[in-house]
This record gives C-alpha cells, structure tokens and sequence, in this order.
C-alpha cells in the first residue's frame, strides 16, 4: 500500500478548507487511516458525506473506520447504504458477507459473499470464506456438489436465515483439512460415500487415469527427491511435469519449517494460485506424490482426490517392491 | 500503512485459537516486520523460512501458468503453517494441530487483503 505525496495531502486539505463540498475529503480520510489517525478520518468522512450523501467510497471508507474502531453494527449499517446507491458492490458485499459470518449467519454470509464472488471471482478471501460457509450450509442450497457432479449452489432468494439459528463461525466444526487423519483417511467437505476402488494400473502412465474422469483434475505424479517422475498421469497440455524438480526443493524447505517449529514430519503442502490447486504428500522417505488440481475444486475434494491418489501410489509402489 | 494497522491485523489473527504465532513477513528480504508468537517460536527463522519456501512455490505455480500463488500450506505432525501473499509482504500463521484451520485461514486471507 503506498502512502500519497505530501503535495497530494496539502492539495486535498487545501481544497476542503476551501471547499467542504469536496469529494476530496475522501483521499485525504484514507490517508489519515494510513497513517493512524482514525478520529481525524473519521470527522473528515462523516462531514463530507453531509455535503455528498451518495459518495459510495465515502460510505465504502466510513464502514472500515467503523470496522477499525471494533463497531461492525456501524460498518454494516454503511455497506448496506452502499448496497442502496450500488447494488452490485463488491466491497459492501464482501463486507457484509463478513459481517454475517462472525454473526454466525451463515445463510446470509453465504448470499453476499456470493454476490461478491460474481463481481470478482479472483478474491481469495471470499472464496476462502465462501469454501468455510458452503461446506457448513444445509438446508435448501445444501453443501456445495462435488465439481463435475452437479452445478453450484441455488441462491437463496429471500436472504434470509433457513431453520434454526447456525452455530457461531468459533463453534463450527473444523474443515477438512485441519483434521490430523492419514492421507489414506483424508474426509471430504462434501458428504458422500466412498468412492469406489479403482484398479491399479501397472503402467506408470496410467497409474492415475482414473481421476482423469472428474474435470478439475489435472494430474498427479510420483516425484523422487530430485524431481525426477517416477509414474505419473497428466491431463494432455497441462505441462506440469514440470513442476516436480521445482517442488522437490520445496519439500527440503517445508521439512527445515516444521522441523524449526518442532511440529515433526511433514505431511502434506497446499498451494493455491490464481488457476490450480497442487497438494504434495510423502509417499516414503524419498518419495513424494504431487497432484494439481483446478482452483474452483472445493478444498474437501482437493483432499478426497489426494487421498486416491496416494491409495493408487502406494498400491502401485507396493506392486513394484 | 502505519504500524499500528500492522499490529491491529496480527492481533486479529493471534486471537483466532490454536494460533501460536502470526507475523508479517517482508517477502523478498524474508524477515518479519511484524509478529506476535507465543514463547519459544522464533520469528526471524519462521520468516525466513516461510518466505523461502512461499518464494520457491510462486515460482513454480507461475513456471506452469498456474498463475499467481495466494496462499501455501504446510501441515505436519503437530501443527500447520499458513502463509498467504500479501503484496510485497505475506501473512504468516503457525498453528497447532488442533486448530481450527479453516478460521485461521479466513482470518489470514482478511489480513492479507487489509495489507494488500
């Protein structure tokens, strides 16, 4: 985040001074909040909006002074302005998809994170907490289908709360991937049995073919610790055999890490970037399994995908000692 | 943006249980400038290591047009640690093993975003 130039903050006070029907009242209050001086900010913004009622980043600003100060009611009462002036705001719909959520509203965190969500679909933080609202929502909208086997989740309509009242975010159960199970006992955020066995192919090219069936699979491979692939199935143009002398020298690093924090051995490393998802986990002593799957894939079934590829690996090393 | 967001960020995220230690790590340096951990976590070596291996990933995700990386995650034995991209610097959380990490992964992902 940069700081404006100390011209640019003589301009803007200038101006006010001169003008308090300014719309520079609003870069001069976020420069105040840069620089930690909310009450200034937050006088600046309530006596600008006297004059410019409708200025969205005005309302934008107040609510996260509101949010600085610990005063949410405040904030949600500002977003839901903005949502009046800008139904399709991204940042009033993040915000009150937030607000609803330490509320423990999962419902109508859900529908605003959402919206936010359609406006800009990149948002790690959105979609980090629509992943945690989705996979604890039941009732009509249900969790979120396993990609591949269903489309996305309805949209409530009437936003509001279905059934009883859900359990505060601090007293919902923890996602699948902060349980200490093996690999092999890795659970799913989406409720559904076993998936069937799948034969183990003798061919180092096939090992993984079966996963090749769900779309967010990309590819999974048995990598030494040099990189180099022992067997391994990727979806045709993905080039992520790559990967694996890069992220071979990851697993020295992520080992140096929880060795240092005394938290043992290693037991698996999750990347997410802008476009795939890729989950590594130790096979033996010297080997590692790399699977990459793509983004939209729900973390549940990143896990669930990861656990049949190390079934498929280790039955596959098995076959071969 | 002043320190005392910084600190406000990280008091946030230390709050969440299970966290032992959340800092914010200059990225390319790979030294903390801010961290609030719980006695017998050393911030300087979680940060270089944490920025070490968030650097090396970012490079493999972006080698393979996998685009950006946002957040790595390492679990082990005993506990989890979680760093997420935040500009120039990242957001850093040590968890133990009991955590609820989905919590401390949205709240990591929020400083993240407030720090962008």
């Amino acid at each position: 985040m940069n700081f404006p130039a100390v011209a640019d903050l003589q301009r803007w006070s200038a101006e006010v001074a001169r003008d308090p029907a300014s719309p520079a009242f609003v870069p001069l209050a976020r420069a105040f909040r840069r620089q930690g001086r909310r009450e200034a900010a937050l006088r600046l913004c309530l006596r600008g909006l006297e004059h410019n009622p409708a200025h969205i980043e005005a309302h934008l600003l107040l609510a996260l002074l509101y949010l600085d100060s610990g005063d949410r009611q405040r904030a949600c009462d500002e977003w839901g302005m903005v949502l009046h002036l800008e139904p399709e705001s991204f940042e009033a719909h993040r915000g009150m998809g937030f607000y609803y959520l330490e509320r423990g509203e999962l419902p109508r965190a859900r529908e605003h994170l959402e919206r936010a969500g359609t406006v800009r679909p990149g948002e790690p933080a959105v979609r980090e907490a629509l992943n945690y609202v989705r996979e604890r929502t039941a009732g009509p909208d249900g969790p979120t289908p396993a990609p591949g086997r269903g489309g996305p989740p309805a949209r409530r309509s009437d936003g509001a709360a279905a059934g009883p009242a859900p359990a505060a975010v601090a007293a919902a159960p923890s996602p699948p991937v902060s349980q200490s199970r093996s690999p092999a006992a890795a659970p799913s955020a989406v409720a559904s049995p076993e998936p069937p066995p799948v034969q183990v192919s003798r061919d180092p090219q096939r090992l993984f073919e079966g996963l090749l069936a769900d779309p967010p699979f990309i590819g999974a491979m048995i990598i030494d610790r040099q990189g180099l692939v022992l067997a391994g199935t990727t979806r045709a143009g993905s080039g992520i055999e790559a990967l694996g002398a890069v992220l071979a020298a990851a697993i020295d690093e992520a080992e140096r890490t929880a060795r240092h924090l005394q938290l043992g051995n290693w037991r698996s490393i999750l990347l997410e970037a802008a476009e795939a998802v890729v989950h590594m986990s130790p096979l033996t002593e010297d080997l590692a399994l790399l699977m990459a799957v793509r983004r939209e894939a729900p973390t549940g079934w990143v896990l669930r995908s990861a656990a049949r590829a190390q079934g498929l690996a280790r039955a596959f090393l098995g076959d071969e000692a | 943006m002043s320190n005392e967001l910084f600190v406000q960020v990280l008091q946030r995220l230390s709050r969440v249980p299970g966290v032992r230690g959340a800092m914010i790590v200059d990225i390319v340096a790979g030294v903390p400038v801010v961290a609030e951990v719980a006695e017998g976590v050393q911030p300087a070596p979680v940060a270089a290591l944490a920025a070490s291996l968030f650097q090396r990933t970012a490079r493999a995700a972006e080698g393979v047009a996998f685009g950006k990386l946002d957040t790595v995650q390492l679990e082990a034995d005993a506990g989890h640690v979680v760093v997420a991209d935040a500009g120039e610097t990242a957001v850093v959380a040590v968890a133990e093993r009991g955590a609820q990490l989905g919590l401390i992964r949205l709240e990591v992902h929020r400083a993240a975003e407030a720090l962008r």
